[in-house]
């Protein structure tokens, strides 16, 4: 009996495996073929740009694809945290906050910042990646002293905060293309039927009361970060549906409402409403209640670096902790009860030994499935963690074109086209003299499965990737073309955890988030099920008070 | 000899004449355009230009030889000349303080050229044609082509073509008859071959001018203006005309009225003296806007002022008001006053970076008519602006139209009250922009006296005319509003909102 379920089992999976490699063998040879052509009748553009990503040497290594020198050196540190990214400098500025300065950070590429990495060039500063966040919620204590310690908060008015003005997105925010002009906001209004607004409206309406709504044990349902969102059945059951059949179980099918979901969903997840659960996609609308004195309600802070200005706030104070340029591709456990890490310096490629008392991970868990091969996570199992691949484009242009409607916003989306839109990274310049400007677009891949579309990502080339994203540029704005100076494109392989059904509140994360002999701690937004900056900056305090006992 | 050759010779007096009519027409319609009284800009023009003719004839009997090639000589010069001369006008208004001597010497130049073609062409006709015959001839295709330059020039040439295109149209028009004869006469003439090709070339780049018209002097007779466009120049961040009726200048941005040269006083006067007469020790002035240098001028009549820093984003436009003679007449040469020192830059990232005092801050922006502009209403910008006001120090903004737009007025008070800036508001009537409103500003422990007196020569400020501007009617009184931020741009709105509903 248990020799034919295994049979079983392996033949599915023997299945499963064959039928990936066919799809993706489709996928890339198509996009290998296409290479070919182009190559043949290549297409000259008049302006320049760089095709970039994270740092593969990293990867390689940890693959096993590159030999490096064994360890020639030892040094020892208290904390070892890997990784420097908002959770590992979340847990660092928590550490030092509570006196513990004999910590190291460990960083692989050139710079800190992780997936807020940030750009640069003649014209502005960008962002590649997390690029906003929203003012805090009024619970939100921690992020709140943080907001203030970086004077993001500048002072209170009474209970209310006072945001820093230069942060809080300036007016104009939002713009959205439909019916062939732009209107104010993303939520379809212009040239919509009113039976569509109404269900637009009803929607809405049903969030509005879930935001404020709480579940038996006295918890907001929707909270950031999710660790205090309640856990009454009522509400977590909602983790174990797609958020499309929840959709479609309450009758919402206005192709407007769906279109603007979908957008919501690509946005924060980098997937559609059928692969995230409902409580995900309910917790977008309704876990936000920020307020403060000189904004409305849930105000989006932004800068022209995106969330890479926060990463710096933090990194600031903890120039003397962190190594860059250093892969760890191997933990150990020593005789003594030590931690034994092993590292590479990409700049000097030379190995080390780091021996650490404690370590926190502030790695996504399919890396820490590599760092940890010696050592067992029990019930937690790596491959039902599924991360989404995007494309940034930062699209540098002499001046916009006009269009009709609505002027040049900090968000501009455009109805039902593959991307999530741009944003003008110049948006919060005060100077008003330049008009060149740099404009984000971010491209989530969503269209297969991401691990297919991963490898799709990694093997197109950058003229092919021009051919997607051209053809929506020129649909937004018909003469943009002759306005482009620049493109450089940024693919991150993956990009964001997803919250698929049964992620969020399933056991397979609480397991992940428990820490292994009180020496290895985890702090990571994988570990959450979404990928926002709260939810890191919580991450890395979290590990950091278990690593001080507290 | 040719039989047709004597009609070729009678046409071209006949395009000659249109020709000589044109230029003439064409230099009293400029005149009149660019120095406004026409009746006095066409009679001096037309007076000269006869008279410059007359020269031209007298001149004729000093050419004996050559007669042919000496007129086709001519025609070249007459077609350069002429086609060049409207273009050239326009260029140089810009910039050139002696534009009246341009101006007559090239009305003279054509005159004295067109004045030698009707001799010149009766001698070489002498011989084909009883003199009697000749002479009525000649003067029967003169008149006659006369009255066709005075009829096309209103009816077609202006409305479709334009000056500039006109002038090029007939220049080329006078070098085909050089070139036409020329080739006719090709065995009479010294040098034949030479003349051809200086009519060709002539004609090429007459043609080039012709084509590239527009380009040249980014001129347009654009009917969007009720008056004429004298001036009118795209910078990188705006859209500049000037215009003349009569004797009066108006500035358009980006079209929008920014004064009107005969009641500019009114508004430039109000905005200054209420604050600088009340500050008898001001030594140190900030104008943020302003590039006319009209607010400049007003500052320049308190001896006591010591310096003056104007920030303005368009070098364009602060080099105009520097160089050309009606606009530095009408601001009486302030900004290229010693004291006056001009920076081009933004003017938010200047007043960030900035932490030197000021005892008068005079912002004379545009109206806030978009996002980009409505950044520097917000209380982000009054308060750093807020940090360069001395202690004693007052500052002025211009504020719109509190009867048309008085939400937007309330909110640019409310928004200076809401960075702690006490303030009094004020407003008056313009007769080319309607009731208009200045808030001055300062900071709260400081009490604003109102002037007992007024320096000696302003047209408008008294202390009794500024108790009325004190005082808001209920048409205009007090709105409710809320402060102007970066992150709600609500001016902004409510200024397309209240000006859309009366444009």
């Amino acid at each position: 009996m248990s020799g034919r379920q295994s049979y079983k089992m392996a033949l599915s999976s023997y299945i499963q495996r064959r039928s990936f490699l066919l799809r993706l063998g489709l996928v890339t040879g198509g996009i290998l073929l296409d290479g070919c052509i182009k190559k043949i009748k290549s297409k000259k553009y008049n302006f320049s740009g760089t095709l970039n990503g994270p740092n593969a040497v990293a990867g390689h290594i940890l693959r096993d694809k590159i030999k490096v020198p064994n360890p020639t050196n030892s040094r020892n540190v208290k904390i070892l945290i890997v990784g420097s990214g908002i959770s590992g400098l979340s847990a660092a500025r928590w550490l030092e906050k509570n006196g513990e300065t004999d910590f190291e950070i460990l960083e692989l590429e050139k710079h800190t910042g992780g997936n807020s990495h940030y750009g640069k060039n003649a014209v502005s500063s960008y962002p590649v990646g997390a690029h906003y966040t929203t003012i805090a919620n009024t619970d939100d204590q921690l992020l709140l002293d943080f907001f203030k310690e970086i004077e993001v908060i500048t002072h209170y008015q009474g209970e209310l905060p006072y945001y820093n003005d230069y942060y809080l997105t300036f007016d104009p925010e939002e713009r959205l293309l439909i019916n062939g002009e732009w209107q104010e906001g993303l939520i379809p209004d212009f040239g919509v039927p009113q039976k569509d607004k109404d269900q637009i409206k009803q929607f809405l309406k049903e969030v509005e009361t879930l935001k404020h709504t709480k579940g038996k044990d006295g918890k907001y349902a929707f909270n950031i970060p999710i660790a205090n969102s309640s856990t009454d059945k009522i509400f977590t059951q909602l983790d174990q549906i797609s958020f499309k059949s929840y959709l479609e179980e309450k009758r919402y099918n206005s192709p407007y409402l769906l279109w603007y979901l979908n957008y919501a969903c690509k946005d924060d997840y980098g997937q559609k409403v059928d692969k995230i659960s409902a409580w995900a996609g309910l917790h977008y609308f309704a876990s936000r209640r920020g307020k403060a004195a000189n904004s409305e309600d849930n105000a989006v802070l932004t800068w022209s670096k995106g969330n890479g200005w926060l990463a710096e706030k933090i990194a600031e104070n903890l120039k003397t902790n962190i190594t860059t340029s250093t892969v760890c591709y191997s933990i150990n456990k020593t005789l003594g009860g030590m931690l034994q890490t092993w590292v590479y310096n990409t700049r000097t490629k030379q190995s080390s030994y780091i021996i650490a008392e404690k370590i926190i991970l502030a790695t996504p868990q399919y890396v820490n499935n590599k760092l940890l091969s010696h050592i067992r996570r029990p019930n937690f199992d790596y491959k039902k963690l599924s991360y989404s691949p995007w494309l940034i484009a930062n699209i540098t242009v002499d001046q916009l074109p006009n269009s009709k409607g609505m002027d040049l916003c900090w968000d501009n989306v455009a109805y039902n086209t593959p991307s999530v839109g741009y944003v003008n990274a110049t948006h919060q310049n005060i100077d008003i003299t330049n008009k060149e400007k740099v404009l984000t677009y971010y491209l989530p891949l969503c269209d297969f499965e991401p691990a297919i579309a991963r490898l799709a990502a990694y093997s197109r080339t950058y003229e092919q990737w021009l051919d997607i994203i051209l053809p929506e540029l020129k649909y937004i704005h018909p003469e943009i073309d002759k306005a482009i100076k620049q493109i450089d494109l940024w693919v991150w392989g993956h990009g964001m955890i997803s919250p698929n059904p049964e992620l969020i509140f399933g056991k397979n994360l609480k397991e992940a988030q428990k820490s292994i002999d009180n020496k290895i701690y985890f702090a990571h937004t994988d570990l959450s099920g979404i990928s926002i900056f709260e939810e890191a900056f919580h991450q890395g305090i979290r590990a950091a008070k278990q690593v001080l006992g507290k | 000899m040719n039989k047709k050759l004597p009609a070729l010779l009678l046409i071209s007096v006949f395009v000659v004449a249109t020709c000589g009519l044109i230029y003439e027409l064409i230099a009293g319609t400029l005149a009149s355009y660019l120095l406004g009284d026409s009746v006095t800009q066409f009679s001096t023009i037309i007076g000269l230009y006869l008279f410059s003719m007359g020269i031209g004839s007298w001149l004729s009997k000093y050419f004996d030889k050559n007669i042919l090639s000496w007129f086709i000589q001519i025609e070249i010069l007459v077609g350069l000349v002429g086609g060049f001369s409207a273009s050239i006008l326009f260029l140089i208004f810009e910039s050139i303080a002696s534009f009246r001597v341009v101006l007559y010497g090239l009305v003279s130049l054509t005159g004295i050229l067109v004045g030698l073609e009707i001799p010149l062409l009766m001698r070489i006709l002498q011989n084909r044609f009883e003199f009697k015959d000749l002479v009525s001839k000649v003067f029967t295709f003169d008149y006659i082509g006369a009255l066709l330059a005075s009829l096309i020039f209103p009816l077609l040439l202006i409305p479709y073509l334009g000056l500039v295109k006109t002038a090029y149209l007939f220049g080329i028009l006078n070098v085909s008859v050089a070139l036409i004869v020329c080739i006719s006469f090709v065995k009479e003439i010294k040098a034949a071959a030479y003349l051809r090709n200086a009519s060709i070339i002539s004609i090429l780049v007459l043609a080039a001018g012709f084509i590239y018209a527009d380009k040249i002097t980014s001129f347009s007779e654009n009917m969007a203006f009720s008056d004429t466009i004298i001036y009118s120049k795209s910078t990188p961040y705006q859209r500049i005309v000037l215009t003349k009726k009569n004797k009066v200048l108006r500035l358009f941005l980006n079209g929008n009225l920014q004064f009107s040269s005969d009641d500019e006083y009114r508004y430039h006067e109000a905005l200054v003296h209420p604050a600088l007469q009340a500050l008898p020790n001001a030594k140190e002035i900030l104008v943020l806007g302003g590039g006319d240098g009209l607010a400049v001028r007003e500052i320049l009549k308190y001896p006591h002022v010591k310096n003056i820093t104007l920030i303005d984003l368009d070098h364009g436009m602060t080099s105009l008001f520097q160089s050309n003679q009606m606009l530095v007449k009408l601001n009486d040469s302030s900004l290229l006053s010693p004291k006056v020192k001009i920076v081009n830059t933004d003017a938010f990232s200047w007043v960030k970076a900035q932490h030197k005092k000021y005892d008068l801050i005079v912002i004379d922006f545009p109206d806030p008519s978009n996002y980009a502009v409505g950044k520097l209403y917000t209380n982000s910008f009054y308060k750093v602006m807020k940090g360069l006001l001395a202690p004693q120090g007052l500052v002025v903004v211009q504020s719109t139209s509190p009867y048309i737009a008085p939400k937007s007025f309330w909110t640019v008070n409310k928004t200076l009250e809401s960075v702690d800036f006490k303030t009094v508001p004020y407003h008056n009537y313009v007769p080319s922009f309607g009731e208009w409103g200045y808030i001055m500003a300062m900071h709260p422990d400081h009490k604003y006296k109102k002037p007992q007196s007024y320096i000696p020569g302003l047209k408008f400020m008294s202390r009794e005319t500024f108790d009325l501007m004190l005082h808001f009617p209920k048409d205009m009184a007090k709105a409710e509003t809320e402060v102007n931020k970066l992150n709600n741009q609500i001016l902004v709105k409510y200024f397309e909102d209240e000006w859309s509903a009366i444009l």
